[in-house]
């Protein structure tokens, strides 16, 4: 490689494409209870956020690659890790109420299902990162606290406002 | 205290009346207290407690448990106070609790809570009991002053079975009586102890009903104090409040245990008046019987 002025050989710092950043996927609204998609979020100056489709939730805004869609079972975790939404799926899937559950630790509801899980992608770790906003999107087993044989893959990433930690439960 | 109505109590909160009343069906709040036509009235309170819990909230049920947190660090303050025995600071809690709440639900919520923790922490023997509990005698005294003359045309006479003011039912005695007075009640309230003059007593006020409530007197002392009364104004429903459940009944047909929280207490005693269970009223019927003089 030369450079076009002197035509001398130089060297040029290239980024490898695994670390090239992709352009952010755009964010989008949903509700916190029926995972419904607003046809048009509330504007900032709203004084209201309560999902118009089901009344029984808050609109926050995740990724567009995150967000679950309407039905999907998900819980919304604080960074002390405890429980501030559950899903009408995930009420179902984990036989939990919401106002039940909300202020509960997510062990209460979710416990790590892998045996053997690489360093940094174990739940409490990723719900910690992820309701600090770092924008990572991780993978973790686990399954219901009160059930064996039943593995779930949580998809863990941020959500917000306010700031927190969005597990959607595949 | 402000009130809502439902439509206002929506647009407060931005949302429609029907999500309201979805919310107070799932969540249990806010807890709407019913007007005399048995529409909701909201406390503005709770109502602006929950606005500003939403603004931060991740799910309604989050928001709502925030909200209640706000309105349960009045029932910690007024624990705060009287344990510390300050007086000043525990009127300060309460009238805080009355800035959201009715009376009758800062009783139930606050002050009768905050008395039950007292107990269980330090004991009925203890000198934080006796304070408290003669606190909030004192209190429940002065609201039952404030409250306007009865306008039913019904009465009740309330036997106190209670040891003293240091005994645990007495400030739910108490909180009954204001409850039934605040409701348009006329109440009478009796040591159970002594019949010596009974009888007069009861002739001037002719109760509808007779409620005996407190745990400490033997039931030969209620029993004998129950015929008394009997004596001078006839047979009349009976209703025992907080006697003890492992207590043998004193037998008497019809006796109704009223459930120990006082609000459920006095709606058991107003649907008890309100029945074919209850006669006329003999103050009433001498009322209208000089209606009827005066108007011929």
């Amino acid at each position: 490689m030369t450079t076009a002025r002197t035509g001398r050989p130089a060297l040029r710092l290239l980024t490898a494409p695994e670390y090239e950043h992709a352009a952010p996927a755009p964010l989008v609204a949903f509700c916190s209870h029926c995972g419904a998609r607003p046809a048009h979020p509330p504007a900032p100056a709203s004084s209201s956020r309560v999902c118009a489709a089901c009344g029984l939730g808050l609109i926050l805004e995740s990724r567009a690659d995150v967000a679950p869609k309407a039905g999907d079972a998900f819980l919304v975790l604080d960074r002390s890790l405890a429980v501030c939404a559950l899903s009408r799926g995930a009420e179902r899937l984990l036989a939990a109420l919401e106002p039940n559950a909300v202020n509960r630790h997510v062990t209460d509801l979710l416990m790590p299902a892998d045996a053997e899980e690489p360093d940094g992608t174990s739940l409490s770790t990723a719900v910690a990162w992820a309701a600090r906003g770092d924008g990572v999107t991780r993978t973790s087993v686990v399954r219901p606290a009160n059930t064996f044989g039943i593995r779930l893959t949580a998809r863990i990433s941020s959500c917000g406002p306010p700031r927190a930690a969005l597990v959607v439960l595949d | 205290m402000r009130y809502l109505k439902t439509s206002e109590a929506a647009a407060l909160l931005n949302v429609s009346p029907n999500t309201l009343r979805a919310w107070e069906r799932r969540f249990g709040f806010p807890k709407p207290q019913r007007s005399p036509g048995k529409h909701r009235l909201f406390t503005h309170g709770e109502v602006a407690a929950l606005r500003d819990a939403l603004q931060e909230g991740l799910s309604i049920s989050s928001a709502i448990s925030r909200a209640r947190e706000g309105l349960a660090a009045d029932a910690n303050s007024l624990v705060g106070a009287l344990v510390s025995y300050e007086r000043e600071r525990a009127d300060a809690a309460i009238e805080a609790a009355l800035a959201l709440r009715s009376v009758e639900r800062s009783v139930e919520e606050v002050l009768l809570p905050t008395l039950d923790e007292i107990a269980r922490r330090y004991s009925v023997d203890s000198a934080a009991w006796a304070f408290a509990a003669h606190w909030a005698g004192d209190w429940l005294r002065r609201a039952n002053r404030l409250t306007p003359p009865p306008v039913r045309q019904t009465s009740v006479v309330i036997g106190d079975a209670s040891r003293d003011e240091l005994d645990r039912d007495a400030p739910y005695i108490h909180a009954l009586q204001l409850f039934l007075v605040r409701a348009g009640v006329r109440v009478l309230s009796l040591s159970a102890r002594g019949v010596a003059g009974i009888g007069d007593a009861a002739a001037v006020h002719r109760p509808n009903l007779v409620v005996v409530a407190g745990g400490h007197l033997d039931d030969d002392t209620v029993a004998r104090w129950a015929y008394a009364i009997r004596l001078a104004v006839g047979a009349m429903p009976l209703a025992i409040y907080r006697r003890g459940s492992e207590r043998p009944r004193v037998r008497a047909t019809g006796t109704t245990v009223l459930p120990p929280g006082a609000g459920d207490a006095q709606r058991t005693l107003l649907e008890l008046l309100e029945s074919d269970q209850v006669v006329a009223s003999p103050a009433a019927e001498l009322r209208q019987a000089r209606a009827a003089r005066g108007g011929r």
